[in-house]
């Protein structure tokens, strides 16, 4: 997958890869959640190619993208306030199966599943308004994963969550990664779960790619210390 | 030439009076977020307040305008502003657009109270007919070299009000964000207060102005739907443009009078072409506005919540409703059961918005206008015998429910692309449009290609006589009123199934987030155009069976405010439950109509006027002044009477001594012990009495709050402050930002 430039955005080029976990950080305002909108299709670039799995899709809409296998949560909770928790994911199912007829799922079994996967058994007739944010955040990623997905993006995910949850939830994205081989783009201020649960990593400031590598380089490279994680 | 002339300067003069009311919409809407519906009742008020002024009381003319545009219409804008519009902050759009609807038929019913509609009233020019001069050889009364003079300055002065003084600067930045300006010292709410003032002054001013233009005569209707035909205009300014809206406004004027000049005579519908011509440029401007970016949660988020019944409790609700009708049925005359009925075919209508408005999140203005599609459809198409014995067959139930679907999906075109209030505009045209130009197709002409004599609405009144299906003949009162129950209760019951369903739960999803549905994969123009379809074609049903009992309908019966009343009212029962239609339709139908007539019986059986006149004008004005206090409890009536019974449950003895002590009333009304009045007055006291007792026995049951309006989340404080900005502002950071 690879996309261009938007306005907030100048020759910005990432591939998210299968399989794989990969980071995107970078400070407040760098641009990571336009870049995430414009990928999903709910704002147009000027310029710039968006593709998933092989196949352009920089003139389609936000729907036929998702068709095509993105999925997304949002770092300001777009969750379905009139539905339960279950009914949130539930729906997602319900969605995917008015794409056509082939690759049907189950939803009532697969939406019993990713509840259980992700935790969430304890409150899934609870209305989603009641959740504290951190787990509303992981209803977000239950819903988003229930249309079976290739690419998901993921826009701070873990924020709200207590460290031991952190640890947690990245072991849970390694598992996910590794049992549906989908690409994982994680944008996340928690560096310790970035560090962790990436292979890859790109920072981006002031809409610009600053420094691409594997966590440890990342970590190390002066420009970045010096643009967002400070040192230490 | 000379006509020409003549007729562009006229033009002029409607599309400068055109533009005055619009910037006053504007001006309104950019500082508040509120889109004022009641512009044109508040023009009408003040030209029905000037001639009182004027040629009531005669006062000289530059004291009565004084009084009306400086002093009244400033106050009553900013009282409405400070007293109902400023508590609408996180309400749907709909609340919104309802409360100020109610304000229109509020003032609409005052009017009439006020001023007798029967006795005549015109208006004139100022300094009179003779006043006048030449141009270019063409005669320009003094009264339309005001008008003009008026909007030029108005247009110029308003756009340096934005541009170079500090408070329109900061006019311009309460639409970006109140929050932030407030931190920068402004003051929102009092500009905001501000601009209503000025806004009703706009509107006054154009009232005044147009009265003596349009003929003179005074007339409630005619001259509030005459302003809201500057709603179009303000449309060409995206609601935003000063320039672009008086530019609209022109054209419209401009247009309308060229149409009055240029078509020929033949042509029997160009008079009510023009008259529906703004309606139509609405609609048009509508469809080619650009499209808008997709909304999250985070502007969408309101204080509306709505629980979704179980279809067995709606099935057993639904039978209890059958069963108390049935009841009512051997008690009452068939006069009464007719007027029941009429609210059982209104609630059928507005079932339909319960699942557009309730369950998907879009607004229709305009259901019994669908109603009247489906009705003339039935008309033409539907009926069998003649006599006494014609009836509407199934056949034509089914061609006009299906065409009124067909019609649904292509008002629903623009909104397809826009929300909630263009929508809702676009829904208001189409009824408009209904009234001006299909039910007013009265005379009849030949259709081009088939050369027959035909007109849609033959002589302005159609004879529609009870439908027959199979054995069922629903000509008389009591099998009507039946079957209308049946229906309802079976459409009530199908929604709440849908709503239940994969389907209700992907509307719900549309509703909750467009953003997040859309990049699920959710395809929302056909999700948006089928769910309108289901919802014209319930609406049609319902229109059918409203004039099929009416027996005789016409221009009155489907007018828009007859809708308009319909939507506020259900709004007010509750636009999420299938109870909330049922009460809407009820109240909009029978109840206040019974009211009102009972009131207006005493009132002469006591010699006219007095106390019983009060009450019955009081009960006219009370639809609006229930829809004006929505803002308080924006979830309807219907949750809250619920939540105030359910604690009932947990004392059963007491609840059952309720309901026998409505037995025994009932039995001993069935048995002309007493009379029908005592049935009603006894409900109404078990009502109360009841859950008194509920409360004295079992004190705990009654303590916890109603639930059913739930506050605002505490999770999601974090962004609880950010949903204070305003409907329609996209906040910072948020899905729907940064497109420049």
């Amino acid at each position: 997958m690879a996309f261009g430039g938007a306005q907030v955005l100048s020759d910005v080029s990432i591939s998210v890869p299968s399989g794989g976990v990969t980071g995107l950080i970078g400070p407040n305002g760098a641009g990571k959640t336009t870049l995430f909108n414009v990928v999903s299709g709910l704002l147009a670039p000027k310029s710039g190619r968006i593709a998933i799995d092989g196949h352009d899709v920089t003139n389609a809409g936000p729907a036929s993208r998702a068709r095509r296998g993105l999925a997304r949560t949002y770092q300001r909770l777009e969750l379905f306030t009139s539905l339960t928790v279950r009914d949130n994911i539930r729906v997602a199912g319900e969605i995917r199966n008015t794409w056509g007829r082939r690759g049907r799922i189950d939803v009532g079994a697969e939406t019993d599943r990713t509840v259980e996967l992700m935790g969430l058994g304890d409150v899934a007739e609870r209305e989603v308004s009641e959740l504290p944010t951190a787990r509303a955040r992981v209803v977000e990623v239950a819903r988003a994963l229930m249309t079976q997905p290739k690419v998901l993006l993921l826009d701070e995910p873990a924020s709200g969550q207590t460290e031991q949850e952190t640890e947690s939830f990245g072991k849970l994205l390694r598992q996910i990664v590794d049992e549906r081989d989908l690409a994982i783009c994680l944008v996340e201020h928690d560096v310790g779960l970035v560090m962790g649960a990436c292979e890859l990593i790109y920072v981006l400031d002031y809409g610009e790619i600053i420094a691409t590598g594997p966590p440890k380089q990342i970590k190390s490279d002066p420009v970045v210390v010096d643009a967002y994680l400070g040192t230490p | 030439m000379h006509l020409f002339l003549v007729y562009t300067i006229l033009g002029l003069v409607t599309g400068s009076v055109y533009g005055i009311a619009a910037s006053g919409l504007v001006l309104t809407y950019t500082t508040s977020g509120i889109f004022n519906f009641a512009q044109g009742a508040m023009a009408m008020l003040a030209a029905f307040t000037y001639w009182q002024f004027r040629f009531g009381w005669n006062w000289p003319a530059p004291l009565a305008l004084f009084v009306v545009i400086v002093v009244l219409a400033p106050l009553v804008g900013a009282i409405l502003y400070g007293g109902i519009m400023r508590g609408l902050r996180e309400t749907a759009e709909v609340t919104k657009i309802v409360v100020t609807i109610g304000i229109m038929l509020g003032l609409i019913a005052l009017a009439q109270w006020i001023w007798n509609p029967v006795a005549p009233r015109t208006d004139q020019l100022f300094f009179g007919e003779n006043a006048k001069f030449q141009i270019f050889g063409v005669y320009v009364t003094d009264h339309e070299a005001i008008a003009l003079g008026c909007g030029v300055l108005i247009a110029v002065g308003i756009r340096l009000l934005f541009t170079s003084t500090r408070t329109g600067v900061a006019m311009r930045a309460v639409v970006d964000s109140p929050t932030l300006l407030q931190l920068n010292g402004g003051r929102p709410e009092r500009l905001a207060a501000f601009s209503w003032a000025l806004g009703a002054a706009l509107a006054a001013l154009a009232g005044i102005l147009i009265t003596p233009i349009s003929g003179g005569t005074l007339d409630v209707h005619v001259l509030t739907l005459l302003v809201l035909d500057s709603i179009a205009a303000a449309m060409f300014g995206r609601l935003r443009s000063i320039w672009w809206t008086f530019g609209g406004a022109l054209f419209l004027g401009l247009a309308s009078t060229y149409i009055l000049g240029y078509f020929p005579a033949t042509w029997s519908w160009a008079s009510d072409f023009r008259i529906a011509l703004p309606m139509i440029v609405l609609f048009v401007v509508l469809l080619v506005l650009p499209h808008e970016r997709l909304r999250g949660a985070t502007l969408l988020r309101t204080r509306e919540r709505f629980a979704v019944p179980t279809v067995r409790s709606a099935v057993t609700w639904g039978l209890i409703l059958l069963v108390v009708v049935l009841a009512l049925e051997q008690i009452m005359g068939s006069a009464d059961m007719g007027t029941l009925t009429v609210g059982i075919t209104y609630a059928i209508i507005a079932l339909s918005l319960t699942l557009l408005t309730g369950y998907a999140g879009e607004i229709n203005l305009a259901p019994v206008s669908f109603g009247a599609i489906a009705t003339i459809i039935v008309f033409h198409l539907g009926l069998s015998g003649t006599g006494s014995s014609q009836r509407i067959t199934l056949w034509g139930i089914v061609v006009g429910i299906a065409v009124t679907a067909v019609v649904g999906g292509l008002i629903a075109l623009p909104a397809l692309r826009l929300r909630g209030l263009y929508l809702a505009l676009a829904t208001l045209a189409f009824g408009v449009f209904v009234s001006d130009m299909i039910i007013a197709d009265i005379s009849p002409h030949i259709l081009p290609i088939f050369h027959v004599h035909f007109s849609i609405f033959p002589n302005g009144a159609l004879q529609v006589p009870p439908p027959k299906v199979g054995p069922v003949d629903l000509n008389s009162a009591k099998t009507f009123l039946t079957v209308s129950t049946v229906i309802f209760v079976l459409v009530g019951v199908g929604l709440i199934a849908l709503r239940r369903s994969n389907y209700g739960r992907r509307l719900t999803a549309m509703k909750d987030s467009p953003a997040a549905a859309a990049t699920l994969g959710q395809n929302l123009v056909k999700l948006k155009l089928s769910v309108f379809m289901l919802s014209a074609a319930i609406a049609g049903l319902g229109g059918i069976l409203l004039s099929a009992e009416s027996g005789s309908v016409n221009a009155d019966t489907f007018i828009i405010f007859v809708s308009l009343a319909l939507v506020m009212l259900t709004v007010v029962g509750g636009i999420g439950n299938v109870a909330g239609a049922l009460m809407g339709g009820v109240l909009a139908g029978a109840a206040f109509q019974a009211l009102t007539s009972t009131f207006q019986n005493l009132s002469v059986d006591h010699g006219g006027g007095g106390f019983w006149s009060v009450m019955a004008n009081l009960s006219l004005v009370a639809p609006a002044l229930i829809g004006v206090s929505l803002g308080r409890s924006p979830s309807g009536a219907v949750p809250d009477i619920v939540a105030s019974y359910r604690p009932l449950w947990q004392v059963k003895w007491v609840l059952a001594l309720g309901v026998a002590a409505e037995l025994v009333a009932y039995l001993l009304v069935l048995t002309n012990v007493m009379g029908n009045w005592w049935l009603v007055l006894a409900t109404a006291a078990i009502a109360i009495v009841t859950p008194a007792i509920g409360r004295a026995v079992r004190p705990d049951a009654f303590r916890t709050r109603p639930t059913v309006v739930t506050e605002l989340p505490h999770a999601l404080g974090q962004r609880g402050r950010r949903t204070r900005t305003m409907e329609g502002v996209p906040a910072v950071e948020s899905v729907a930002d940064a497109r420049s």
